[in-house]
């Protein structure tokens, strides 16, 4: 992923043409999608906010929620049929797609989940399991970082905890200036969790953190846990596929799971889970038992009983609708990452504050700086301003309490999470700049919202 | 539940002539013929689709709402997430407490399906066991006809984590209540032999295949009597279906599918947990930050998915009640329905049923002609496929294995299901299919490639 940020000279809310392209009569290639039939694929989404949180729920086009329509009507009209003659096949072309986006070597190590929620439960079940049949020590250890997913954390506490295993936290600096920062940090809590003769069994590590939003070394950190002895590997990519580059020989974890509902234009909701092949991953198995169970954990999760599976059978409808793009999902994810940069150090200029990261440090989102005059002190802040940005400005945009540390006078606590995606527009971003002005001109604190 | 012969039957029990709106007094017309047939038009005209036990159905107006939430949803989902989500299900848990008679919100989680309840179950089981609240060959007993999902489950959570189970041995056909609860008995006293304990009894509420109604009220009384720690209902084919009354039945846990009997789109059901002391253990196995808020703050959010199955309960409580009766009306109806067309197939066939009206609700066994030569699984599902593919009739069938010393028996079931949407031609169809077949001399092994 390029880090350049220069301005794109074309720049007009999104840089797909807005010229649409002429079909080439004489040649096979058919014409890219064009600004306005994107416009209309996304004209559902509720014009008077400026929606520019991609990154919490994601889209889906009309046509793809059309398309879904027509499996959900198929299954009502015949589900015997549909069941023993559609969803198997369905499923098995999804996961071979989804196989060739990722660069996985084996069908069998691509399973489809609901969600990367879903997708950790599985991989802690299965540690669980390892301490409760005597397999791993009580205290090994799992190592996490500080800014991991609340439902993560809480995934391992409920499993890893639980189960008599150890956490320990990576604790990242926030802003941060370089991926060395991360680097070092890592190796100190492994070296922690190696202490007294300790195993370390498994390492999480968020490609794409959520809550600040930062892109984390995976590749260096993998190399780094393989290096030090630990068990196992787990990314979670919950923003993987369309956000960033997403290659398991590369990454070269175990595990990895990335959703598709949030930058790969599928409806809610599906993610896939990556397991390595390894005698490891023999013993994974969905939480939820079916007939299915102990037909390895990509036939389980396709049988998880009676509910609707059409999330995950119209991948294909998917990979043709990015493929309208140019450079496909690649030119998606270079233009997202041009214009969420170009937008951030705009939004940041107009405010005098700063990014949350360097810009070869986020893919389509990024953590800007929110004036410090607003006052925003807790977390409890951050949400009754960004309720505020909703209902006041209609703004829909995630923000995160920076504490101050010791002997930081005056800084900036509070940064908004901007995404940037195909449908987005450089007004979306004026009308949130002109927002924060308005309410930093009229004198306005985060103490006012509290009554 | 009566079986007496409906006069006015005619594929559907409710009136095919449209009652006028009664202007004179303030209550809604009843739903007529017209509009029913309407509402499930979406179904495939050519099949004669007597297996609603399966997969259910979903009426085209709730299909609309569910299409409404989604959409909702899609244009502006944070929006959505904070102010309609929780409220949302919220309601559909209130008017679910409401149908089933539990006492306490609390008790009421909403999950995709009864494969899940039971994995929520059975994962606390296993808990129990890895923590030492539990011993070693402490045991659970099962019916030997539970639903294959959750036999996988008892293996995957109980066996797995050190538990012993005890299959329940029932008979089919079956003739009397008294048969189920006596085999009950002697399961209960095995699985107490040398000291154990009984951890939890897993029993179906109505079997899937073969299909009967146990008689769980009795059975979880004898439960209480014999000291089981915990019963765990299965009611896949619950709601819609059967009486179902918490405070009646009495288990700790219930579950039933909403989208089998009771209309709502794929999926949903609900799990019930009796308020006690051990309930506040139970987990979704999916975790989130909810986790530690009660099993049905825990289960309403599992991460970004789409809950509208979940939100469109209210509208289903609506299109319900346009029935005459509402739910209850329906389900009266199709029992008798399904035993009308049960004995009718069972004498033109010359076979008989597999159980006594009194032990079905909305499904019923009927025993296909011996010279079909039902001989084992494989048959039954290469003959489903047959009368699917050759004949438009969409039915699933059991096998019935001979008994030592039986010969030339009923070795084949076929499970049919009535619903609303059901036409006693679905039933002639399948009747004509099957007396083809035998006229053409036709055996299973025909179809073994």
């Amino acid at each position: 992923m390029g880090s350049q940020s220069h301005p794109h000279p074309h720049l007009n809310g999104d840089s797909n043409t807005h010229i649409p392209k002429k079909p080439k009569l004489s040649s096979l290639s058919t014409s890219l999608i064009t600004e306005a039939e994107i416009q209309n694929e996304f004209n559902h989404h509720d014009p008077t906010v400026a929606r520019i949180n991609n990154g919490s729920f994601g889209c889906c086009p009309l046509s793809i929620i059309q398309s879904q329509q027509q499996l959900q009507l198929e299954f009502l009209r015949q589900p015997d049929h549909f069941y023993f003659s559609e969803l198997k096949p369905g499923i098995l072309k999804s996961r071979i797609l989804l196989q060739r986006l990722i660069n996985a070597h084996h069908l069998d190590e691509i399973s489809i989940v609901d969600n990367a929620t879903t997708a950790a439960a599985i991989v802690l079940q299965n540690i669980a399991w390892s301490f409760a049949e005597g397999k791993f020590n009580h205290g090994d250890v799992a190592i996490m970082l500080h800014y991991a997913y609340g439902a993560v954390k809480k995934s391992i506490e409920a499993y890893v905890t639980r189960a008599g295993g150890h956490v320990i936290e990576v604790y990242l600096p926030f802003p941060v200036n370089s991926k060395d920062e991360i680097v070092f940090e890592f190796r100190k809590a492994l070296e922690k969790g190696k202490e007294n003769g300790k195993k370390v069994r498994l390492a999480v590590i968020d490609h794409i953190t959520s809550m600040p939003s930062v892109v984390i070394p995976v590749k260096e950190l993998v190399r780094i846990c393989r290096e030090e002895g630990v068990d196992q590997v787990f990314v979670d990519a919950a923003h993987g596929i369309g956000c960033t580059d997403v290659d398991m020989q590369d990454i070269g974890a175990d595990f990895y799971t990335s959703n598709l509902h949030k930058w790969f234009f599928c409806p809610p909701s599906i993610a896939f889970l990556y397991c390595r092949k390894s005698p490891g991953c023999l013993d994974l198995h969905h939480p939820v038992v079916s007939h299915e169970y102990g037909n390895g954990l990509a036939v389980e999760s396709a049988w998880i009983g009676t509910r609707d599976y059409s999330a995950q059978l119209v991948v294909p409808k998917v990979f043709e609708f990015v493929n309208r793009f140019e450079g496909g999902i690649e030119g998606i994810k270079k233009r997202n990452h041009e214009n969420v940069v170009e937008m951030g150090q705009m939004l940041a200029k107009a405010w005098e504050t700063n990014l949350g990261c360097p810009p070869e440090m986020c893919a389509s989102m990024i953590m800007v700086g929110l004036p410090a005059c607003l006052g925003i002190s807790s977390d409890s802040d951050t949400l009754k301003l960004r309720t505020h940005l909703r209902e006041k400005f209609g703004v829909e945009v995630p923000i995160y309490y920076r504490a101050p540390k010791d002997g930081e006078f005056d800084v900036v606590t509070g940064y908004a999470r901007i995404s940037y995606q195909v449908y987005n527009k450089v007004e979306d971003y004026h009308k949130f700049r002109d927002a924060i002005n308005q309410l930093v001109g009229d004198g306005f604190t985060c103490a006012l919202l509290y009554n």
